[in-house]
């Protein structure tokens, strides 16, 4: 059976001061599901992700979610200023704040849960540190624990993995897949990174300039369509049952 | 010298624009917009400077002319091809130029209107005092009440809209805090120490402090003190006392940073190296 939408995007247009990036996007994102949404620099992603988030406002059409839909949002590190002297620990607090009401305090049944967030993500040693001086990939966990924290049903991650060693990578990729699995957790991811959407979204938008493809991974992260949208040889393989990429060079038809 | 009433009144109010200028002004630092602190000190002169101008109470105009400036500035959409910095910097300019056009158009303005206009710390009446201590005591409930609200916006606003915190609301309704505190203290201290109080204090406190209670502490308790301690110097040194807790001010910050440097490469007994980074599992 499929799995009811949860966002519905008809008929957007979305860009800056009247100049479109996307004409025309329509799209469902269904419970459960992992989507990945990918393209080369300047294609639209980050603009979509702002309008499936409600931070912009689309050029034209709508952008539904169903009611009473709760969405953690994890940014890139970098778009956060880390000059505010918090720990680890209050900057996953910070996540369960945000959903409280205004006056509620602050209870220890709060400080069990940001605990155990940062525990799954491998933070807990992390937790009286100042954020500042953690690592960028201690951050990036920091930001993710926050939003787990947030007890949402659908997470948005903008370039998780954006900075990471492989080893984190992988396993940043290993934990949101056992998150998926375990608790049902619908997440779009905006990535670069093509290799971290192969081996962890279920689904796939692709934004060219001139195309936007939509659907089952399988299905739009082909060789073709990848070589045509970046306009180099780009191969897919699989390694040790992880699916890679090769990319050749332009001209190139072997790699 | 605690005998006489204009140094207990004078005390009153150091104790109290202090206190409430530099917990609101850690806002304005951790944020980076000090500069916002200069253009709302800047918009009450140039209030209290209008307000003469149509016979007016001259605390009115500045609070209008503050709190309009503060909501402005909160709401404004600022243009991608220019920094924040530069609208204050326009509304710096603006309010300036301002100030000094009125005063220059407006007949028999002189010594009383600019000690009105830039404050007398030894001429705070009791009813001023009283009002800015209930300022204070009023800025000191709501940020017991909503200070996890502010620094929600502050530290990732964009998270918290997405989680459902009205940040609009919530930035618009602390720089209208800054914009009244910054009104009323701008009459009984002047610009140039209210300015002082909404950045130094903060800064040195930002410096020397590793969590966000201690330095709103910090903050607050180096405004009252170096502003009183400023009071009492300048009463014996016969120094003005605007600007010797302006520079008492000032000489906190390189310490702070010394205290800072100190906290940060002095390990503490008992502390562990940091572990090397690790993978989520």
């Amino acid at each position: 059976m499929t799995a009811e939408p949860v966002l519905i995007g008809r008929t957007l247009s979305l860009g800056y001061n009247q100049h479109a990036l996307i004409r025309g996007l329509s799209f469902e994102v269904r419970r459960g599901e992992i989507l990945g949404i990918v393209g080369p620099n300047g294609s639209g992603k980050t603009t979509l992700l702002r309008t499936m988030l409600g931070l912009q406002k689309p050029l034209a059409g709508t952008v539904e979610r169903k009611a009473s839909l709760a969405i953690s949002y994890m940014p890139q590190r970098e778009r956060i200023d880390a000059i505010l002297p918090v720990t680890a620990l209050e900057v996953v607090l910070m996540g369960r704040s945000a959903r409280a009401g205004v006056l509620r305090r602050i209870h220890s049944e709060d400080r069990d849960v940001a605990q155990r967030a940062l525990a799954l993500v491998g933070g807990e040693p992390l937790g009286n540190r100042l954020y500042r001086n953690l690592s960028g990939g201690q951050q990036q966990r920091v930001l993710l624990a926050r939003a787990i924290a947030a007890d949402s049903e659908m997470l948005v991650l903008d370039e998780p993995t954006a900075g990471m060693d492989v080893a984190s990578e992988a396993a940043m990729i290993a934990f949101l897949q056992e998150l998926n699995r375990s608790q049902k957790l619908t997440i779009v991811i905006v990535t670069h990174l093509l290799p971290v959407v192969l081996n962890l979204a279920s689904s796939v938008m692709l934004l060219g300039t001139h195309s936007i493809l939509h659907g089952p991974l399988d299905e739009v992260l082909q060789e073709e369509s990848l070589t045509e949208l970046y306009g180099v040889p780009v191969h897919i393989g699989i390694i040790a049952g992880k699916r890679t990429l090769v990319v050749g060079r332009p001209g190139d038809h072997r790699v | 010298m605690f005998e006489q009433t204009f140094i207990r009144l004078a005390l009153i109010a150091s104790v109290a624009t202090g206190a409430m200028l530099s917990v609101m002004g850690t806002y304005l630092v951790i944020r980076r917009v000090v500069f916002m602190g200069l253009v709302l000190a800047s918009a009450a002169t140039v209030g209290a400077a209008g307000a003469q101008l149509f016979n007016w109470p001259p605390e009115l105009g500045s609070i209008a002319a503050s709190v309009a400036t503060a909501l402005g500035l909160g709401a404004i959409q600022r243009p991608r091809r220019i920094s924040a910095e530069s609208i204050m910097g326009w509304a710096y300019a603006t309010a300036s130029a301002a100030t000094v056009l009125i005063l220059a158009g407006t007949p028999g303005a002189g010594l009383d209107e600019l000690h009105l206009l830039y404050g007398n710390l030894l001429a705070v009446s009791v009813s001023h005092a009283v009002g800015l201590v209930v300022l204070a005591l009023v800025i000191g409930l709501l940020q017991i009440l909503f200070g996890r609200r502010f620094l929600l916006v502050t530290f990732d606003p964009e998270a918290a809209q997405v989680a459902g915190v009205n940040t609009t609301f919530w930035s618009l309704s602390m720089n209208l805090l800054i914009g009244i505190a910054t009104a009323a203290a701008v009459h009984e201290i002047g610009a140039l120490l209210t300015f002082s109080l909404l950045t130094l204090a903060p800064t040195a406190s930002l410096l020397a402090m590793r969590s966000i209670r201690s330095t709103f502490g910090m903050s607050a308790a180096l405004g009252v003190v170096l502003a009183c301690l400023g009071v009492v110097v300048s009463f014996h040194l016969d120094w003005p006392p605007g600007p010797t807790s302006v520079a008492l001010l000032a000489v906190s910050v390189p310490l702070a940073a010394v205290v800072g440097w100190l906290r940060d490469t002095v390990p503490k007994i008992g502390d562990k190296p940091d572990a090397p980074d690790s993978a989520a599992h």
